[in-house]
């Protein structure tokens, strides 16, 4: 039996999994963010875009995700890539900086972040697939860093990662210009993720957005909401009696007023 | 260049020079991920310490990890030292992480810069963890169109002037003929004094 | 072929008012061949708490013994019954600890809350937790599933209602599939009870 209290990640399964491989077997493919993801710097601050589809291989397995990670309440990181990896790195960031924030008694700020993304992300040499935009403000201003999977970092003032990444920058370098106005910047961000979301088959659903200033941060959930299914024009229940049942067993909750975890068998044919 | 799938990498071209009464170092400012320009105005001439630059081309990932080792390393040397380190210190530890880890990196670095000891200096680093001294180094995919040119043109003996224009028209022509180099020319001019940056568009330089 | 399509399986949870239904096939294969014709892939956690396991069979019951082990040790530990919000991040950790060699199952759990609110998360092999409003749907009948679903379901519908359009969905799903089927197992919870209706299906 595996202890349940092991740390770290565990490799019990990598011979097994290696020899099912070799035996032609396929393993499963991981849940991607197909992903569009943007960030730019404006007057007052930063902010963060990205769609809400998540994929698998080619089939849509979450309409509306998050893909805007909260680290501190003064930055937020936008993640692509193999979904897990990004939920779990942001997250594990995010508790190193609280502990880093109470051991300081300061803010955290977004370089510790983003060495701290960049050095986990070396260690793995790629392994983790996360893509992310990390985006912030702290003492020395707003700031816009992105962290590749292999760990590499760049510092711009406007980027687009994901696989909706070249229709959200040909947004940027069309209308980007420096010291925007806060709406206009949202609504130039929003623009670049409905490029992503119309454009690229792996981006689709919501626009999130984020806008972190010097002292507020305003989570702006499905902000645009350029998809919405419309109603359906009648109902598809199935009449009682559809359903060809063979047996049927009653378990009564042990909150209620029966006897504590009751299984009460009934066999009847062709109920409900 | 050994990249891995999907890695991204400073496809460049770096050079650094000895002149008269100085050492300039220059770079392009491309950085790709297959045929996609990830960022183009990179900066690929990284601080090390006092009047230590490198120049990085190779896998970013890997560069940008040793240069913030290296830097790290040679800080804690000149405290418990109390020195400033030299040129020849700083490529030296540079050569230990690209030569113990060679099998593991795509770093191809150039270490150019004066100290107190030496005065100017420039190493190169090639991929493989080899280390030379020399008057003029070059390195990045680009590097291979222009070796003709600065056998031809270059001089140790060139002043300021006509050293950055050498660099800056040895950068254009490389970023003219290589797909993964281009952007803008980054260019430092490494003295006694400090440090001098300068940035230009590669339309910008005339040559001939 | 993908190793998670070894064995063949096909689970779905929908939400409904106050309620939740849970459904498996029952079929255990070994790719073309049928194994086992009573394999249930939906296990009780707590009377108001099931996980649906598809995937590898073999992956499938040793995390249902993990599963029971970690919410066992929790019981004792904290003195209170776990959550579905608990038991999803708790399946999330033990996956993703295994990133790199992962199990090939993609868990399922349905539940009602604390306050009877209806509750149903997915995740990944690797355990990216993924959350709906309506459907949940696993195992090699996934695609079908996901298109039966899409047209059955609509909001509130009662325990009733949902069982039969949880039902249909799973059995007009796995008629589609090769790898699942033999009959159907689905729970409808209820903040009351729990019913477990086994259901006649195509014995091909």
């Amino acid at each position: 039996m595996v202890p349940a209290n092991r740390r770290g990640f565990h490799f019990d399964n990598c011979k097994r999994n290696e020899l099912l491989e070799s035996k032609g077997s396929i393993t499963a493919k991981f849940t991607k963010t197909g992903t569009t993801i943007v960030g730019l710097i404006y007057k007052d601050g930063v902010i963060l875009g990205a769609d809400t589809r998540a994929t698998e291989g080619p089939i849509v397995a979450d309409k509306n995700c998050e893909k805007l990670h909260r680290l501190t309440e003064n930055m937020y990181c936008a993640g692509a890539g193999t979904a897990a990896d990004t939920e779990y790195t942001t997250n594990m960031i995010a508790s190193k900086l609280e502990l880093h924030r109470l051991n300081t008694n300061r803010q955290p700020r977004v370089v510790t972040a983003a060495s701290m993304l960049s050095q986990h992300l070396f260690q793995y040499q790629g392994h983790i697939g996360a893509n992310l935009i990390l985006g912030g403000y702290d003492i020395n201003g707003p700031q816009l860093i992105s962290v590749m999977p292999h760990g590499s970092t760049d510092k711009l003032p406007y980027m687009t990662l994901g696989s909706g990444m070249l229709a959200a920058m040909a947004v940027f370098e069309t209308k980007w210009k420096p010291n925007m106005e806060r709406d206009d910047a949202i609504a130039l961000v929003t623009e670049a993720v409905s490029a992503g979301i119309f454009n690229d088959l792996g981006s689709g659903s919501n626009v999130d957005v984020v806008v972190i200033t010097k002292d507020r941060t305003d989570y702006l959930r499905n902000h645009s909401k350029p998809n919405q299914r419309v109603p359906k024009q009648t109902s598809y229940k199935y009449p009682p009696g559809s359903v060809s049942v063979i047996r049927k067993e009653v378990r009564y909750h042990s909150n209620a007023n029966q006897s504590p975890a009751a299984v009460v068998p009934e066999v009847v044919m062709s109920e409900s | 260049m050994g990249l891995k799938p999907g890695e991204v990498s400073t496809g460049t071209t770096i050079l650094a020079g000895k002149f008269k009464d100085c050492i300039i170092i220059g770079a392009d400012s491309r950085t790709s991920m297959g045929t996609y320009i990830a960022n183009r105005v990179t900066d690929k001439l990284t601080h090390v310490v006092d009047s230590i630059y490198c120049c990085r081309s190779g896998s970013a990932a890997d560069t940008q990890a040793i240069a913030a080792i290296v830097k790290y390393e040679l800080d804690v040397y000149a405290t418990s030292h109390n020195e400033r380190p030299t040129v020849k210190v700083a490529a030296k530890i540079f050569k230990r992480y690209l030569y113990e880890n060679k099998s593991r990196l795509t770093a191809g670095i150039i270490v150019a810069g004066w100290d107190h000891q030496d005065g100017f200096s420039v190493y190169n680093l090639p991929v493989g963890g080899s280390i030379h001294e020399m008057n003029l180094a070059l390195g990045g995919s680009g590097s291979l169109f222009i070796y003709g040119f600065c056998e031809e043109m270059y001089s140790p003996e060139m002043n300021r002037e006509d050293g950055l224009k050498f660099i800056r028209t040895a950068l254009k022509l490389a970023m003219s003929s290589d797909a993964s180099s281009g952007g803008m020319i980054r260019t430092a001019i490494i003295d006694e004094n400090g440090v001098q940056r300068d940035d230009v568009l590669g339309s910008d330089v005339k040559t001939y | 072929m993908s190793i998670t399509q070894y064995n063949g399986s096909a689970i779905v949870a929908m939400t409904g008012k106050n309620c939740v239904v849970i459904g498996c096939d029952k079929r255990l294969g070994q790719q073309a061949l049928t194994v086992d014709m009573n394999f249930e892939k939906v296990f009780r956690v707590k009377d108001k708490l099931y996980v649906g396991l598809p995937g590898l069979a073999t992956d499938v019951q040793t995390l249902h013994d993990r599963i029971r082990y970690r919410v066992n040790m929790y019981d004792l530990e904290e003195e209170r019954a776990i959550q579905p919000d608990n038991l999803a991040h708790m399946i999330s950790n033990m996956l993703y600890q295994k990133r790199f060699g992962p199990y090939f199952c993609e868990p399922i759990i349905a539940g009602l809350t604390e306050k009877d609110e209806p509750y149903i998360m997915g995740m990944d092999l690797i355990g990216c937790l993924s959350s709906a409003p309506d459907f949940i749907v696993g195992g090699t009948a996934s695609d079908n599933l996901y298109g039966m679903c899409e047209a059955l379901w609509e909001p509130d519908l009662g325990p009733d209602d949902l069982f039969r359009s949880a039902s249909q969905a799973l059995l007009n799903a796995v008629d589609r599939d090769a790898m699942s089927g033999w009959g159907a197992v689905v729970h409808v919870i209820t903040p009351e009870k729990t019913e477990t209706y086994h259901l006649q299906g195509r014995q091909d």
